[in-house]
């Protein structure tokens, strides 16, 4: 079985030579929804300026856990966090934390592309506002540079005045992966960041996110283990709410030491 | 039972044919006597009644409000921008309409002007920052408020807020303002609660995407959530006016009636909707009075349409965002 996922898989950019240094730590994190434990003591070191998957059927509570990551489950009531995310030597969880600045050093990316109804231009600036950049020319460059790095620049140039909704899927997803960029995060998390678009618009944004892990650390979940074993550094896999399995993706997936791992990456469940 | 199903079973073709599909017209059908042709009738009846009664009553008015310019002879441009309204002084009458134009206007305006930021900051308050309680408390006691009747606004304004002018402004507290008042108190909770909805309706993700570039909470509000609901709120501002501009009752309570262009929001004035309503009682079915505020209520009807038509392009516009 696993012979045969060798074949299908392919690893082309994902050898890790040296371990690269940690830059969130993950201990002992436990998330509740209520009273439902979705995410059950999870340990897992994110290596910086690396692409790290986390894989693993619906439900797994692999989303849950990215959305903890940068706060976005503060916005849900019922949600409860337990454990440590250590970052920059503080810890995320921390009640105290400014989550708006946490946010603004970690950037997100939604499953659906959700650019703001307003102009191209305006959805790169709008970050940058909100931190209280006001210098015309900062925003200009920042626009420009922001949508050079997703590729999108040469598409839209013309068209900065434009609503972001005029765009295709693909195109959206690259601006609100540009929004992330405006404001120089170190950390990118990608919520299945590909899975509403179509196979052109996908390889598209992979190959974008190699490119951006030279400069930024990135966190992605995926429902398709062949985007994972394409890209990532590190592959995660949760099940029923556990991470069951961690390490460099090519020894996960070729290699895995767990049953049920091996039993997901062959297409056994899921 | 058993010869029974023999028989359907044996049935010829043509007359399987026949049940589905039902060769009769249109309206052979809507006479057919069965409960579901019944149903259909019932709704285009009344549908179609709907359709008559506006085009009767728009007809109606504008036969109506025509008469003065046609059989009474009175010149339509003088009537709409004259400002001297004497129906009754016995040589020489004269209609001009143009300060209850301006004076429907003013309030509606003002009284917009008034309601809008209150009216979106509840709108607010319930929809964005206090959502279970805003549900809970806040919304049933919107609907109760746009459930009183317009005497009982007109009654308030008369007892509290016409004394309240009248002591810190001077002259007899019934002025423009204190209409204007009083009717933006009125149109308050329909222009919340219809805001209320169209800050509701904007998608969540847009509110994600905000948090997720390191929005405060107020700077989501202000930047993303209020631009996006942008033209359903201002459809809600527009209903208000309407419901404002057609306001007789409240007004002509607290306006002073005066048919003068006021020289300030502290004179006393009067509107289209005051006048008829004042007037309409002491006339005789085709006095030149009679008809000349028959003109009145068609120009009000216009500009109603008017509102009308600028609610449904807005609500265009916004679709096509």
């Amino acid at each position: 079985m696993i012979q045969m996922e060798k074949n299908i898989v392919s690893f082309t950019n994902n050898t890790v030579t040296k371990e690269l240094p940690i830059q969130i730590n993950v201990e002992n994190v436990n998330i509740f929804y209520g009273d439902n434990h979705a995410v059950k003591d999870v340990n897992l070191p994110i290596h910086e300026k690396s692409i790290t998957a986390l894989i693993g059927p619906s439900g797994c509570g692999k989303s849950t856990f990215l959305r903890t990551v940068n706060r976005m489950n503060d916005l849900i009531p019922s949600a409860r966090c337990e454990g440590t995310i250590s970052y920059k030597d503080v810890n995320i969880l921390n009640p105290k934390l400014d989550v708006v600045q946490l946010r603004k050093e970690i950037g997100m990316v939604f499953q659906q592309p959700n650019p703001f109804p307003k102009s191209i231009s305006e959805n790169i600036q709008l970050p940058l506002r909100f931190a209280g950049v006001r210098n015309k020319k900062t925003l200009k460059d920042a626009t420009e540079d922001c949508l050079k790095q997703v590729g999108l620049w040469d598409e839209v140039k013309d068209r900065l005045d434009r609503s972001a909704t005029s765009l295709s899927g693909g195109q959206q997803q690259r601006l609100c992966i540009a929004r992330a960029l405006a404001l120089k995060p170190d950390v990118i998390l990608l919520d299945e960041p590909t899975s509403a678009l179509d196979p052109v618009s996908s390889s598209k944004i992979e190959e974008l996110l190699l490119e951006l892990k030279n400069s930024y650390t990135i966190i992605i979940v995926t429902h398709n283990m062949q985007q994972a074993a394409r890209i990532a550094d590190y592959t995660a896999f949760f099940y029923q709410g556990e991470l069951i399995e961690f390490g460099q993706t090519r020894t996960l997936f070729t290699n895995p030491e767990k049953q049920s791992t091996s039993d997901y990456i062959s297409g056994r469940f899921g | 039972m058993k010869i029974g199903k023999v028989v359907t079973d044996a049935a010829p073709a043509s007359r399987n044919r026949s049940k589905l599909i039902n060769e009769k017209g249109f309206f052979s059908r809507l006479t057919d006597r069965t409960s579901e042709s019944r149903g259909k009738l019932l709704i285009y009846g009344s549908a179609l009644l709907m359709i008559v009664a506006v085009t009767a009553i728009t007809l109606f008015l504008t036969i109506q409000g025509l008469r003065s310019f046609v059989v009474d002879r009175l010149n339509f441009w003088t009537f709409i921008t004259g400002t001297e309204w004497f129906p009754d002084r016995a040589k020489n009458p004269s209609f001009g309409a143009f300060p209850f134009i301006f004076g429907s206007m003013a309030v509606t305006f003002l009284a917009a002007l008034i309601a809008t930021p209150i009216a979106i900051g509840t709108a607010l308050f319930m929809a964005e920052i206090a959502k279970k309680w805003g549900a809970k408390i806040m919304q049933p006691v919107i609907e109760i408020l746009v459930g009183i009747p317009s005497v009982v606004y007109g009654l308030i304004g008369l007892s509290i807020v016409v004394p309240f002018m009248r002591q810190h402004f001077g002259g007899t507290g019934f002025n423009l303002i204190t209409g204007a008042i009083v009717v933006g108190i009125m149109i308050l909770p329909t222009v919340a609660s219809i805001a209320a909805d169209s800050i509701r309706a904007v998608p969540d993700s847009l509110r994600q995407a905000s948090y997720a570039i390191g929005a405060t909470k107020w700077q989501t509000i202000w930047r993303v959530v209020i631009p996006a609901a942008g033209s359903s709120l201002l459809t809600a501002i527009i209903l208000g006016m309407s419901r404002a501009f057609g306001e007789a009752l409240a007004v002509q309570m607290v306006i002073g009636n005066v048919g003068k262009i006021p020289s300030s929001i502290l004179d006393p004035s009067a509107t289209l909707t005051t006048i008829i309503t004042l007037s309409m009682g002491h006339t005789t079915t085709g006095s030149l009075l009679n008809d000349a505020l028959w003109s009145l209520g068609l120009i009000l009807l216009l500009i109603s349409y008017v509102f009308i038509v600028i609610i449904r392009f807005i609500g265009k516009k916004g679709e096509k965002r």
